[in-house]
């Protein structure tokens, strides 16, 4: 193991920027991650050819892999920086922006559309009436079980990232939403809107667009069985299609 | 296409590529292999066909038109697809990737194929003289081998994907289980294809 940590870092100082590489040398310390290291530069901006920079600027929050927010791509693949162990990657690193969504500035995206998306399908269950509606309907434990993998989504952007289908010249909505209709459809309460969430997965940018490249799957940090889910809910879809047809 | 009639064109395009398209496929293939074995039963059935009243209009709803759609509808999809295989190097995404090749191809051989057989052709016996004599060529030879594997390609892969687009295959223990099967298919309307192939070399 050698005593430097050399990084290469996409730069750019906004949208419509001119983007360039920067290279960084830390000295090695065991047991350092992506973000400890982006700390380090943080407090002193000096690139490898010695000359003062810009701090790189990064987003981040939990440092456990529950909020996504640090989300980039580490030598060519989108995963969390906060658990990118120096130790484990490949050097020189090369961090890069995801590269699906509107950039703020160096490694910093706006993931907004993630979150767009997810009101888009309703990926909530609706409580609110103007008395007390009591308590609901219990969840089957076998059920349960399987659906808490799908709620581990932390909306990361890790599945957009690597989907060849989620693209700036295509609608498709991405394999996380199209997730959460799964989930929240299988809750009993939420189960009472099933229909709702089902309509938009027939919309352009619903679950048609799914190339069955199934990349995100395993791109998901959470080993969310995505998959499954799109699978799960052609077969759903279908149904739901063919039955509002026939009812017309 | 207009959003309210997105979801059902969608599946309009996958249904067309197994029903007709697929079968069609696979049926012209065997009957090839019975042609090489035995060209009188060959000249046969083809004639049988031809004389077949309204034999065009048949041809032309449950074959031209659902290849012309699936086809036109299929550049559409892939002009709304990626490509990042470099970076996700899975198999997955390598098949992804090829669909979309093979069905490109798949559409210039057919062109090919039907316009200098079929609008050309007269008889039976011109036709399949007329192929004999182009694969014969170096070049000829290349395009057959190169324009049947993809097509059977893209049908097999295409069925595969099919199982999961109408929701039969779900988890993925069925989805390795259907991978195998398709191959299985890929295997054996290739086989067919080639030997085909080399014996109207011979
Ligand atoms: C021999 C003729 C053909 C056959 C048997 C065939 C068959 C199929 C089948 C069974 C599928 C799977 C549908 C699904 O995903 O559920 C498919 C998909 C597809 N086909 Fe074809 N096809 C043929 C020709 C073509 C041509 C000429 C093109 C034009 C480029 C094309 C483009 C596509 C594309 C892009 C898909 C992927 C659709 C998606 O992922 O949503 N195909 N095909
Ligand atoms: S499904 Fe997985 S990869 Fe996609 S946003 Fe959720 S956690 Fe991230
Ligand atoms: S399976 Fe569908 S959603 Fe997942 S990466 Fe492939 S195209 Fe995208
Ligand atoms: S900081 Fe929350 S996932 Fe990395």
């Amino acid at each position: 193991m050698s005593n430097v940590i050399e990084l290469r870092i996409k730069r750019q100082d906004g949208p419509g920027q001119p983007s360039s590489w920067e290279t960084f040398k830390i000295p090695y310390r065991p047991k350092l991650n992506v973000i400890s290291v982006l700390m380090e530069i943080q407090q002193n901006p000096v690139n490898a050819a010695g000359k003062r920079t810009t701090p790189v600027v990064w987003e981040c929050n939990c440092l456990e892999e529950v909020c996504g927010a640090c989300t980039m791509n580490i030598n060519g693949q989108a995963r969390q920086a906060c658990t990118a162990l120096i130790d484990q990657l490949k050097q020189p690193i090369v961090l890069e922006p995801l590269r699906k969504f509107p950039l703020v500035r160096d490694l910093m995206v706006d993931r907004t559309v993630m979150f767009d998306n997810l009101k888009k399908v309703r990926a909530w269950i609706p409580i609110d009436g103007t008395y007390d509606l009591g308590a609901g309907p219990r969840m089957a434990e076998a059920k349960r079980q399987w659906a808490y993998e799908l709620s581990k989504c932390m909306t990361c952007g890790c599945c957009t990232e690597s989907c060849p289908q989620f693209n700036a010249r295509s609608k498709f909505m991405g394999p996380a939403a199209i997730s959460q209709v799964r989930l929240f459809n299988a809750h009993p309460t939420g189960e009472m809107n099933k229909h709702e969430r089902l309509e938009v997965l027939l919309e352009e940018g619903g679950i048609a667009d799914c190339g069955n490249a199934q990349n995100c799957v395993r791109a998901c940090p959470k080993g969310i069985p995505l998959t499954t889910s799109l699978a799960d809910l052609n077969r759903e879809a279908n149904k739901f299609a063919v039955d509002r047809w026939l009812r017309k | 296409m207009s959003s309210k009639y997105h979801f059902v064109v969608r599946r309009v395009h996958s249904l067309l590529g197994l029903l007709p398209i697929g079968i069609f496929l696979a049926f012209h293939l065997t009957l090839n292999i019975l042609a090489t074995n035995s060209p009188e039963r060959y000249e046969k059935v083809i004639n049988t066909m031809r004389e077949t009243p309204g034999i065009f209009l048949v041809e032309l709803v449950i074959i031209f038109l659902p290849i012309l759609f699936h086809a036109a509808y299929g550049l559409i999809v892939v002009y709304g697809g990626g490509v990042n295989t470099l970076r996700y190097q899975y198999f997955r995404n390598w098949y992804y990737l090829l669909q979309r090749i093979t069905g490109i191809i798949t559409l210039i051989f057919v062109a090919f194929h039907v316009f200098t057989l079929r609008v050309d052709g007269a008889t039976a016996q011109a036709t399949v003289t007329a192929l004999t004599d182009f694969v014969k060529t170096p070049f000829g030879l290349v395009f057959y081998v190169v324009g049947v594997l993809s097509a059977i390609f893209h049908f097999a892969n295409g069925l595969w994907a099919f199982l999961i687009t109408w929701g039969i295959t779900i988890g993925p223990r069925s989805q390795k289980v259907s991978t195998w099967v398709c191959s299985g298919v890929f295997v054996i309307l290739a086989a067919v294809a080639l030997k085909t192939l080399a014996q109207l070399l011979a």
